[in-house]
C-alpha cells in the first residue's frame, strides 16, 4: 500500500493510521482530520501537552511516500521503547494512565478540543511516567455534544481499577479476554454491594450498566443536549472517582523476598557486583529482567542507561517496583505483571491487533536470577526446553542456575515427588550450552548458586 | 434572538455536518444507554460542578478584599 506497511493495531480511526516505512513508524493523517489536528496545533493544545509531558512529541516529514487521495499529513512521533498493555499493568499504572486521560481531556475543553476515545491502549509508560501516544484523538469540542468516549472510559478503566481495588487485584487480567476494555454489566456482578453505597461507582458503573440494559436495541439518538458545565461536571466527577479508588497492599509469596532470602548481605552485594559487570561487558540498548521481582537488580541495567522492562508475576512486587520508580527512588525502569508460565497472547482483530510478548523481541539481554528452578520444578519444563525459550527471546543471557540443595528448591519439592533426574549444575550446563556458548560463571559465596553469562549460538 | 432564529441556525449547522465530507467526529458510538446517563448525571455533576466554582470565587473574592485589607493596614 502506499506509504508502507500499516500496523496491525491501527485501523479503527478513519483520521489516520500509523505505518512504517524502511523501519520507521510514521503516522498518515487524512483529509477528513485536517481541522482537527490544525485546531490541535493552532491552539496550543499540542504544545501545552507536550511541554507537560502527556503527549508524544512529533515531527514533520516528506510527504511524498504518503496515500496521495486520504492523506494531509505524515507525521513521525517520537519512538516509544517498549510498547506495553493494560493486562500487564499494575494497579497504579492503571490508575495514573485513568487520570492522565482525564487531565488531558480537561486541558483539552480548555483549548476547545475534546478527546474523542479513552482507550487504555493509547496509553504507553515512557522514563517511568504515563504519557498519550495517539496524536489524532483529538476533535473539535461542539457544546450539547456528550462525551462520546464516556462508555469507553468506564470500560477501559474505572471498571477494572474498582474491580482490582474492591474485588481482587488479579482481575486487571480481565482486559486480556475483553479488548475493549471490561463490560460493565460484568463489573456490575462481579463488583461488591458495598459499592452501590459509592456515588461514583454507582453512577458510572452499576447505573451505567442499567442505562445500557435499558436501552439496549433503542438507536434513537437522544434531542436532549449536554452543556459545557454538565460535561466538565462529569469529567470532574469520573476524575474525583478515579482518584479515591485505592489498593491496599497484602503480603504476599515474593514481595518480602529480598529480606527473607537464601542471601547474606555479603553474597548479595557479590550477586550485584557480578551482574553489574556482566551488563557492562554487554552493554546492550534493551534489557528484559525476567522474574524481577521488585526490581533491584534490574536497576543495575537501568542505571547503566539500558532501557530496562522488569517483569513479574507478583502484582505487589510489581505494584512496589512501580512506586520505587515514581518516587524517583532510582532509575527509570518499567515494571510490568507477566506470567511466564503462559505469557501475554497476541490478541484482538487477526489475533494480530496487540502483540505477544515474544512479538517484542527479542532483546539484547535477559536477565534470569533466582528463576530457573520456578520454571523448571514449579512448571515442569525440560531445561532442554526452557534453553531454547531464553536463546528466542534474548542475544545474551545472565542467568543463575540454583539447584536442589537450596533450600528454595528443597521447599518448592517439598510436597511432591522428585522427578525431575536432569535438575543439577552439569546437566544444566549441558542444556544450556547446546543453545549457548557459556562465556564466564561464577559460583555465589555462602550459597550453593553460580551465575552466567551466556552469548546465544548463531 | 428569537426562537425560530434560533432553530433555523441549529438546521443549519446540523445539515452543515451531515453534508461536510470533512466530518473526522466520533468513530465510537456512545451507545445510547451510556447517552442517556450522561444527560442525567451532567444535570447532577453540572450542578455540583456550578456550585463547586461559585464558591471558590465568594472565598476568592472575600480572601482578596481579606487580604487587601490586610496590605491596607
Amino acid at each position: 500500500m502506499p506509504g508502507g506497511d500499516r500496523l496491525p493495531s491501527s485501523f479503527r480511526d478513519p483520521s489516520g493510521h500509523l505505518f512504517v516505512h524502511n523501519g520507521t513508524i510514521f503516522r498518515q493523517i487524512n483529509n477528513s482530520y485536517r481541522l482537527h489536528y490544525d485546531r490541535l496545533i493552532d491552539s496550543g493544545l499540542y504544545d501545552t501537552l507536550v511541554d507537560r509531558g502527556m503527549l508524544v512529541a512529533h515531527s514533520h516529514t516528506e510527504d511524498d511516500f504518503a496515500d496521495e487521495y486520504l492523506a494531509y499529513k505524515v507525521i513521525r512521533p517520537d519512538v516509544i521503547p517498549f510498547i506495553s498493555y493494560p493486562y500487564e499493568w499494575c494497579f497504579s499504572q492503571l490508575k495514573d494512565a485513568a487520570l492522565l486521560t482525564l487531565e488531558i481531556h480537561k486541558l483539552s475543553i480548555e483549548h476547545g478540543m475534546a478527546l474523542k476515545d479513552a482507550n487504555a491502549y493509547n496509553i504507553q509508560f515512557v522514563e517511568g511516567k504515563p504519557i498519550l501516544i495517539d496524536t489524532l484523538s483529538f476533535e473539535t469540542y461542539r457544546e450539547g455534544e456528550p462525551w462520546v468516549a464516556y462508555r469507553q472510559f468506564c470500560q477501559h478503566f474505572l471498571a477494572p481499577l474498582a474491580l482490582m481495588a474492591h474485588r481482587d487485584v488479579r482481575l486487571s487480567e480481565l482486559l486480556r479476554t475483553n479488548i475493549d476494555g471490561v463490560p460493565l454489566d460484568l463489573a456490575s456482578r462481579l463488583l461488591p454491594v458495598r459499592t452501590r453505597f459509592n456515588f461514583g461507582l454507582l453512577t458510572h458503573i452499576h447505573l451505567h450498566a442499567n442505562a445500557q440494559r435499558r436501552y439496549a436495541g433503542v438507536s434513537v439518538k437522544p434531542r436532549r443536549k449536554i452543556s459545557r458545565t454538565a460535561y466538565l461536571g462529569l469529567l470532574e466527577g469520573l476524575f474525583s472517582t478515579t482518584r479515591k479508588l485505592k489498593w491496599r497492599l497484602p503480603k504476599t509469596e515474593w514481595s518480602n523476598y529480598y529480606s527473607d532470602t537464601n542471601y547474606t548481605d555479603d553474597a548479595l552485594k557479590q550477586k550485584a557486583n557480578f551482574v553489574g559487570a556482566y551488563i557492562d561487558s554487554i552493554s546492550p540498548r534493551m534489557a528484559w529482567d525476567l522474574g524481577a521481582n521488585t526490581g533491584e537488580f534490574s536497576r543495575l541495567a537501568a542505571e547503566r542507561g539500558v532501557i530496562t522492562v522488569a517483569f513479574d508475576v507478583d502484582p505487589v512486587a510489581v505494584e512496589r517496583n512501580y512506586q520505587a520508580v515514581k518516587t524517583n527512588r532510582g532509575p527509570s525502569l518499567l515494571p510490568l505483571i507477566l506470567d511466564l508460565t503462559n505469557p501475554s497472547p497476541a490478541i484482538g482483530w487477526n489475533n494480530n491487533e496487540r502483540m505477544s510478548l515474544l512479538q517484542r523481541g527479542p532483546v539484547d539481554l535477559v536477565m534470569a536470577l533466582a528463576l530457573i528452578h520456578h520454571l523448571a520444578i514449579s512448571n515442569n519444563v525440560p531445561l532442554e526446553v526452557l534453553a531454547s525459550f531464553f536463546a528466542g527471546v534474548g542475544r545474551d543471557l545472565i542467568v543463575e542456575f540454583v539447584p536442589k540443595e537450596d533450600s528454595q528448591v528443597q521447599r518448592l519439592l517439598a510436597t511432591r515427588e522428585d522427578v525431575f533426574e536432569e535438575y543439577h549444575q552439569a546437566g544444566f550446563e549441558q542444556r544450556f550450552g547446546e543453545r549457548f556458548h557459556i562465556l564466564s560463571s561464577k559460583p555465589i559465596d555462602d550459597s550453593e548458586r553460580t551465575l552466567y553469562h551466556m552469548r546465544r549460538r548463531d | 434572538m428569537n426562537l425560530t432564529h434560533l432553530t433555523g441556525s441549529s438546521l443549519l449547522v446540523a445539515t452543515l455536518f451531515v453534508i461536510a465530507p470533512n466530518d473526522a467526529y466520533a468513530y465510537l458510538d456512545p451507545g445510547t444507554g451510556s447517552y442517556m446517563l450522561q444527560i442525567i448525571l451532567g444535570v447532577l455533576l453540572g450542578a455540583a460542578f456550578a456550585i463547586k466554582a461559585f464558591w471558590f470565587r465568594i472565598r476568592a473574592f472575600f480572601g482578596g478584599l481579606f487580604s487587601r485589607k490586610s496590605k491596607g493596614r
